[in-house]
This record gives C-alpha cells, sequence and structure tokens, in this order.
C-alpha cells in the first residue's frame, strides 16, 4: 500500500475538493490556491423540503446520499481537470444535520483513502467567513463579518485567519428563521427569505412600525428576533385586512434596520476595515443595500460577496480547507461529524 | 479480483476483502455506534494487513440495508465514493441476504429480523438452494406481533438469526416456537462471498444505481430544535 500523504504545505497551485452536506444543499467545488474557484456545483433540496416548510432531517439524509456522487463527478467534469490534480479533500463536519453531515464526511475520507490524499474536516461556520475571500482575496483584517441564515445571526470580527472573536450573537430566533416563520404565517412559502423580499418590494416599510430589539444599549451588539415575530403574528390577529405587502416590508425593515445598525456599531468598536455579509440571509436585497449605503457613510469598505456565496456551497468548504490545511495539517479518518460545533474563537 | 466489502446496517461495523481465494481478511466492530468514525480507518486496516493496495480493488461491495438509516448511510455513501474515486463497479447486497447466508446448510425455513427501532423489526424469509439461499418472502417492517402472524401462516420449522430476533427473543418465542441463533449481524466476509459469485456473473452496477433498502418512509417532523444548529 503506498504510503500516506501525511505533509502537504498547500501553496497556490494546491488543489482542494470541498463537499458540503450539512443541511438543505448537496454541493461539490474544485478550489485552487485556496480562493480561486474552478468549479463549484450545488444541488438544492429546497423543492423537496417545501411541502413541510422546513428541512426534514432524513428526508435530507437521503437526498444527500443520492446527489453526493453526481454533484462530485460534476464538479470534477466542470473544473475540466483529472481527478489525480487533486491535492486534499475537504468536507463540512459541523455544525449541521447529524445525518446529512455524516453522508459527507464518510463520502470525503472515502476518497481520500482511495486517491491517498490529506482529508480536512471543515467547520461550516468558518467557511462562511472565508466565502468574501473567494471573491476579493484583498480583503484587509480587522474586519467585521455578519452571519445570518437560517441557524445563525452572529457578529464576529476577524483578526485574521482562524484568529475570531464573537462580538454579538442571537440570544433566541437566528434571522433567518424568523424570515421562515414570519412567512409561514403569511403563507408566502418557504423558503421564508426570498419569499418575504419578494413581497415586501409591493409594500411600504414604514407602514408599521415593528420593535426594534435590543437597541437601546448602542453598544449591546447581540440579537433577538422572537418577539418581533411574536408582534407580527399578534398585529396581523388585530388587523386581519392588513396588507401582507406591508406586512413583510414593515417586517423585512425592522429585522434589516437592527442588523446593519449593529454591524455599523460593531465595525466602529473594532476599529474595522470592512463588514462582510455572509451567510443565507445575506442573499436579501434590503440588506445588501442598506449595509452598502451605511459603510459608505461610515467610510469603511462594505463587501457582499455574490449570493450563490452567501448561500451554503461547497467552495468555501474548499477554501476554508486549504486555510485549515495550511495552519492545523489534515484530519485523522478517524474523525466523526459534530452537529453542534461552535466556530473557534479567541481566548 | 479483489472485491472490498463495506457493511454498516446494523449496530456493527464490518469490513472485508477477498476474492477468488475467499476472504482475505476482516474487521468486525458490535459495540459503540461509531460508524462513521470506525469505518474508514477500518478500511486501511483491512487493506494494510491483507497487503491489498487500493488499486488492486477490482469492485466495491455494500450492504444496502434494510437496518439502521444513519449507520447504513455511512457505508453506502464510504462504498459509493471509493468506487467513484477508483473508477470500479459496485455490488449491493440487502442486509436480509448476508444473515441469511451463513445458515444455508439448514433445510429449515431462515428467517433474518433486523431491530428496527420504535418496536418494530425488518424481516424476510428464506430457504435452502443450491450453493445458497433464495429469498421466499417480500422484505418487511412491522411489530414484532406482525412477525409472529406471519411465521404461524407459514407453519414450517424456522430459524431465526439477527439483532432483532435476539432482542425479541421472548416475545417471538411466545407466539411461535422456533430456534433463535447466530449471527446475529450481517457478516462482511458473507457480503464478499456472495458479491464474488455476482462478479464472476458480472452483475455489477454504477455507483448512482446504489438503491438503498428503507422500507419506511421518513419520519416527516421538522425539528426546528435540529434547524437551530444549522448556518
Ligand atoms: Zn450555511
Amino acid at each position: 500500500m503506498s504510503t500516506r500523504t501525511t505533509t502537504l504545505v498547500p501553496d497556490e497551485s494546491t488543489v482542494v475538493l470541498g463537499i458540503e452536506t450539512s443541511c438543505d444543499e448537496t454541493a461539490a467545488a474544485i478550489v485552487m490556491g485556496g480562493n480561486d474557484v474552478v468549479s463549484s456545483v450545488v444541488s438544492s433540496q429546497i423543492e423537496i423540503h417545501a411541502d413541510f416548510g422546513g428541512v426534514v432531517p432524513e428526508i435530507a439524509s437521503r437526498a444527500h446520499l443520492e446527489a453526493l456522487n453526481p454533484v462530485i463527478a460534476r464538479a470534477i467534469v466542470e473544473a475540466g481537470i483529472d481527478e489525480q490534480r487533486i491535492d486534499a479533500v475537504a468536507c463540512t463536519h459541523g455544525p449541521g444535520l447529524i445525518g446529512a453531515l455524516l453522508v459527507g464526511v464518510s463520502a470525503a475520507k472515502a476518497l481520500a483513502l482511495a486517491w491517498d490524499v490529506p482529508y480536512v474536516g471543515v467547520n461550516h461556520l468558518e467557511a462562511h467567513l472565508y466565502s468574501a475571500f473567494l471573491e476579493d482575496p484583498s480583503l484587509e483584517f480587522p474586519m467585521v463579518v455578519l452571519l445570518v441564515s437560517g441557524g445563525h445571526t452572529m457578529l464576529i470580527e476577524m483578526q485574521g485567519h482562524g484568529r475570531y472573536r464573537l462580538l454579538g450573537q442571537t440570544i433566541d430566533d437566528a434571522a433567518g428563521e424568523a424570515f421562515d416563520k414570519v412567512a409561514r404565517f403569511l403563507d408566502l412559502g418557504y423558503p421564508g427569505g426570498p419569499a418575504i423580499d419578494a413581497e415586501a418590494l409591493n409594500g411600504d416599510p414604514d407602514a408599521i412600525r415593528f420593535p426594534r430589539a435590543m437597541t437601546d444599549d448602542p453598544d449591546n451588539l447581540d440579537f433577538s428576533f422572537s418577539g418581533l415575530k411574536t408582534a407580527v403574528t399578534n398585529y396581523v390577529r388585530k388587523h386581519p385586512d392588513v396588507s401582507s405587502a406591508d406586512v413583510a416590508a414593515s417586517f423585512q425593515m425592522a429585522v434589516v434596520d437592527v442588523l446593519v445598525a449593529k454591524a455599523r456599531r460593531a465595525a466602529q468598536l473594532t476599529g474595522a476595515k470592512g463588514i462582510v455579509l455572509g451567510g443565507g440571509v445575506a442573499a436579501n436585497s434590503l440588506l445588501r443595500e442598506e449595509l452598502l449605503g451605511a459603510c459608505a457613510k461610515d467610510g469603511v469598505r462594505g463587501f457582499l460577496p455574490s449570493r450563490s456565496m452567501c448561500t451554503d456551497n461547497a467552495a468555501m468548504i474548499a477554501a476554508a480547507g486549504w486555510y485549515r490545511l495550511a495552519s492545523d495539517g489534515p484530519t485523522d479518518l478517524a474523525d466523526g461529524a459534530y452537529p453542534n460545533l461552535k466556530l473557534p474563537l479567541l481566548a | 479480483m479483489l472485491i472490498l466489502g463495506i457493511e454498516s446496517a446494523t449496530e456493527q461495523v464490518g469490513v472485508a476483502v477477498g476474492g477468488h481465494e475467499g476472504v482475505i481478511a476482516t474487521f468486525e466492530v458490535t459495540r459503540g455506534r461509531r460508524h462513521a468514525e470506525i469505518l474508514t480507518p477500518a478500511i486501511e486496516f483491512v487493506l494494510r494487513n491483507a497487503d491489498v493496495d487500493v488499486s488492486e480493488i477490482g469492485c466495491v461491495a455494500v450492504d444496502i440495508g434494510p437496518g439502521l438509516f444513519t449507520g447504513m448511510r455511512v457505508g453506502i455513501a464510504a462504498a459509493k465514493a471509493m468506487a467513484q474515486a477508483l473508477r470500479i463497479p459496485m455490488i449491493g447486497i440487502t442486509s436480509l441476504d448476508l444473515l441469511a447466508f451463513p445458515s444455508r446448510h439448514t433445510d429449515r425455513v431462515v428467517v433474518p429480523v433486523i431491530d428496527a427501532r420504535k418496536s418494530e423489526v425488518f424481516w424476510a424469509m428464506y430457504r435452502q438452494v443450491p450453493g445458497g439461499v433464495q429469498q421466499v418472502s417480500t422484505p418487511t417492517v412491522g411489530p414484532v406481533d406482525e412477525l409472529v402472524a406471519d411465521l404461524l401462516a407459514r407453519s414450517q420449522e424456522a430459524l431465526l438469526v439477527g439483532d432483532g430476533a435476539e432482542r425479541y427473543r421472548d416475545e417471538i418465542l411466545d407466539g411461535y416456537r422456533c430456534e433463535i441463533d447466530a449471527p446475529v449481524h450481517p457478516s462482511p466476509g458473507a457480503l464478499v462471498q456472495l458479491a464474488h459469485a455476482k462478479a464472476l456473473r458480472e452483475e455489477w452496477v454504477r455507483p448512482n444505481e446504489i438503491e438503498p433498502i428503507y422500507l419506511r418512509a421518513p419520519d416527516a417532523q421538522i425539528n426546528w430544535a435540529t434547524r437551530e444548529q444549522r448556518a
């Protein structure tokens, strides 16, 4: 048997295959040198879960198992490379749905074994932070990352590669979760983010003044969205004839107001050179517009990765894997999956 | 041609490698339920000790269930990835076949019974044929009393094997007089043997054509608590 590759110092020519199966996207990508996306394939399960109004874990796991091999094959074909060129296999090993994570991790480790290349387990949250570098490697530290998705709402100061400080996070619902719940309540469909975004276009964002929670103390960078969701449902019950476009627009405005105000304040407090958006909610058009406006006013750089890089993808996994390989080396093949994995923070 | 067999549909993780000279190495762990952690090192271990290079493997055989969903997916995902990476074909064999095969020398009806959790079991019936066993009833999932009713309806001398038979031994014996014996888990060695017979007939498939056998629809409860863990 050939000697296992135990040392690989990644450089510009290092080719990483990234794999992502933590939630409802089956994705694979080929990234060279940590930031050159050669191919990125995402197979979404949104339609499979739409009937349930949320991700059904067992259905997600079954769909990943079916989709993963063709998605990997397509990523390799679209990259136009021979698979012999792949130097490492990186895969999300947490956080996420355990059954879904295990499909990707098991496949990734087997690929690494078969090709005799290193395996790298990647933290999905860290990978979101790296998605910005895929589109602009010149981003400067320190920077503030606003990570907003169906599972997380966090403000992180990124001081350098792998050096993170948590500035604030949600104390209850994630922003994306609030979008899903309000969209469901208004019968706008699933997923809630794009549904609210579209409905809000026809509504007046100032029609209803919904509460902006936890904004009394400007230095408090934590978030809370469960009260907002309750305020929306109470309002609609009291005013059954209200236009759902106005509710959607006013709700969205309330969420975006808080997100932008806190991100701004975070940049001021840390002296950050820029604010970067990440996570599925970063695809929201109002949030993108408002954040860029605020950054322009404050003279800091606002960086909005493209929508395809904000939502779950495997290019960001390969990119984060490249950096982790450089800093920590390969992950043991006896490693597993970690559904509750946290972002590694500075002490 | 050498066949790599991967089996993880029950509490057990099993790996074996072999070919025309029979099974040359096997590895089995039946406790711990750390399928994903154990499997890849187990494959490495079996290949290294059998002095087999991955490039010598000509086919990947895998247990396609029924069994514990998460566990069986670990094996199937790894097996499909190995086959894809090595550009070699696959053979899928059910866990029920793997449990029945070692009992091929009895003239009784052989009934592999696998624990399906939620007070249910997976089972099927097999009878002896030259060189092996043949399935004579469709694989089913249901409560133990349904299995007992099925046995009563056939009223043949039966040998029950598998972790489901073991777990519900008293309940089954209360309802139907039969023997409950080893093996408790599907055998990775049997997987390689059965796959070898199929490989000789070129009855293999591409990784995409491997279909897991779940026998039970997904529990479609949205778990908002679990969902909160994701980003
Ligand atoms: Zn994500």
